[in-house]
């Protein structure tokens, strides 16, 4: 195959990887705490490429390198329910996961049988002294803007909320869960991070944005398909035609 | 590829139960001591394309890497468990608890239930039951010939028999509660069961030191469900159906495209 087809079926190929991303992005718009994600097209260059050769097969193709994730705020939706939190500032709330600590935007607790403040999977909501909060049954919870937890007015713990120095290496862990994937970033607490309590952050998916992607993923993807077309076509006549001896 | 085709189905199912739980809640919009339920989603687990801090040349590693989700799911639907409205009934068995807790009655199976309609009847026995027969724990008895009942915010139950001046008291009425009521099992008939979720059932007398609610005779306690609120629901539920199965279509149409690729 010529340049033209291997770039074009390259390309084909990340409009796919595209749609799946914006499937998972659709699939999420009603999500308590989703981030939408992106992807980020690179140039994949060949070896020949980057030593400076010029016209190898495939020298630089169009490729998915890796997908980014929208932290930008979702909206902020009221439930009324006394233990939905919503965190209108930055940061995430620090849940204990199975594999250690996970962070997340969904401030959807429950209490557990033996009184802990968990997330919907039953992880333990953390302090910021790494301990967990315990919620006497029968009292009335307010969770004040700073983290303050507090029942029938005393204090009774505080809900620890921590940001990042770069949240590119967030990986999702699902469950609307991240996990730092480099112990080298380090998190930082956030002093007042403006909860909302009887609130739930929504999911960040611009849905008519989304459906825009979707069209103009279809129309690239039908444009690609043509220049495979015309490149199959091109290689079709020079076989026949050009290389035809005699009549 | 065939990856977008699922998570879009995922994300129509999980709709499909969003419009299901919509249904329950505003066919109940009426119903004495309904608490509505939310459903809650998920993303699922995420398949690493690129691992983060793979080699990208030989001098360079990736920064970030690849990840494709896999859809959708739903969580739970979780009671909520805010007050309903009160409407005036002046019945004097109608029974509303203002604040936290349920009545506790045992069913016909012997096993205990809990409710938040306490719309009470007297039985052929004089006790005090629900619409559904199932008798108030621990039982209050009321004589069939006692004029007038009252029912205290403590929960005591007196009445008046004729030819007394004093009011005779019958009992008095316990409500229990639970550490997570959001975990609660519906059985239907308004009636909940605890479950490992929510703790074992702590009784106590009514505005008493757990903070217990405390009672109000005459009148019975609506739905919560805010029939706005579960229309706009509605609209958002139908609308990411549409837009899923919409990435259904075209990825249908990208897959044509693929096939026709040969001619």
């Amino acid at each position: 195959m010529d340049n033209l087809g291997i770039a074009a079926a390259s390309g084909l190929q990340s409009r796919m990887t595209s749609l799946d991303m914006l499937a998972n992005n659709l699939a999420n718009s009603n999500t308590v705490g989703f981030k939408s994600d992106r992807e980020f097209y690179g140039t994949f260059a060949s070896d020949d490429a980057q030593n400076g050769v010029d016209g190898g097969s495939g020298a630089s193709l169009p490729v998915i390198q890796k997908q980014w994730t929208d932290f930008s705020p979702g909206t902020i939706e009221t439930t009324g329910s006394p233990l939905d939190v919503a965190i209108a500032g930055k940061g995430f709330f620090v849940v204990s996961g199975p594999k250690g600590p996970l962070y997340t935007r969904a401030g959807h607790f429950k209490v557990m049988p033996n009184g802990e403040l968990a997330n919907d999977n039953g992880y333990a909501v953390r302090s910021p002294s790494g301990g967990n909060i315990t919620i006497p049954a029968g009292k009335t919870i307010n969770i004040t803007k700073e983290g303050q937890v507090q029942a029938d007015g005393a204090a009774i713990g505080q809900i620890d909320v921590v940001d990042f120095k770069s949240t590119e290496p967030l990986q999702k862990a699902g469950q609307s869960c991240f996990e730092n994937s480099d112990p080298k970033n380090q998190t930082t607490q956030v002093t007042n991070p403006d909860l909302q309590q009887g609130k739930l952050e929504g999911s960040n998916v611009p849905v008519a944005y989304a459906a825009m992607r979707l069209v103009s993923i279809m129309r690239q993807f039908e444009m690609l398909q043509k220049a495979v077309g015309v490149s199959s076509e091109m290689d079709t006549k020079s076989i026949t035609d050009v290389a035809r001896v005699g009549n | 590829m065939i990856r977008a085709l699922y998570s879009a189905a995922s994300g129509m199912t999980a709709q499909q139960l969003n419009v299901d739980n919509i249904a329950n809640n505003l066919a109940n919009a009426n119903t004495a001591g309904y608490k509505e339920r939310r459903a809650q989603f998920q993303d699922l687990l995420y398949q690493n394309i690129v691992q983060p801090g793979a080699a990208a040349s030989q001098q360079t590693t990736v920064p970030s890497g690849l990840q494709l989700g896999m859809g959708t799911r739903s969580s739970s639907n979780e009671i909520i468990f805010t007050q309903g409205n009160f409407s005036q009934t002046d019945n004097p068995l109608d029974i509303v608890i203002q604040g936290n807790g349920f009545f506790q009655v045992r069913r016909a199976q012997g096993d205990l239930a809990y409710t938040r309609d306490g719309s009470f009847q007297v039985d052929k026995d004089g006790n005090l039951v629900t619409s559904d027969g199932n008798v108030i724990e621990p039982q209050i008895t009321i004589p069939s010939n006692a004029q007038s009942v009252t029912v205290a915010p403590d929960g005591t139950v007196s009445y008046m028999q004729p030819g007394q001046s004093v009011a005779t008291k019958a009992g008095q009425i316990q409500i229990a509660n639970f550490q997570n009521p959001a975990g609660l099992n519906s059985l239907g008939h308004n009636l909940y069961q605890p479950t490992d979720a929510t703790g074992a059932a702590t009784l106590g007398t009514p505005g008493g030191q757990e903070g217990l609610g405390t009672l109000l005779q005459g009148y019975t306690e609506q739905s919560n469900v805010s029939i706005v609120q579960e229309f706009i629901n509605l609209i958002i539920a139908q609308r990411a159906y549409e837009a899923n199965s919409k990435v259904v279509k075209a990825a249908d149409d990208m897959y044509q495209q693929v096939n026709n690729l040969k001619q």
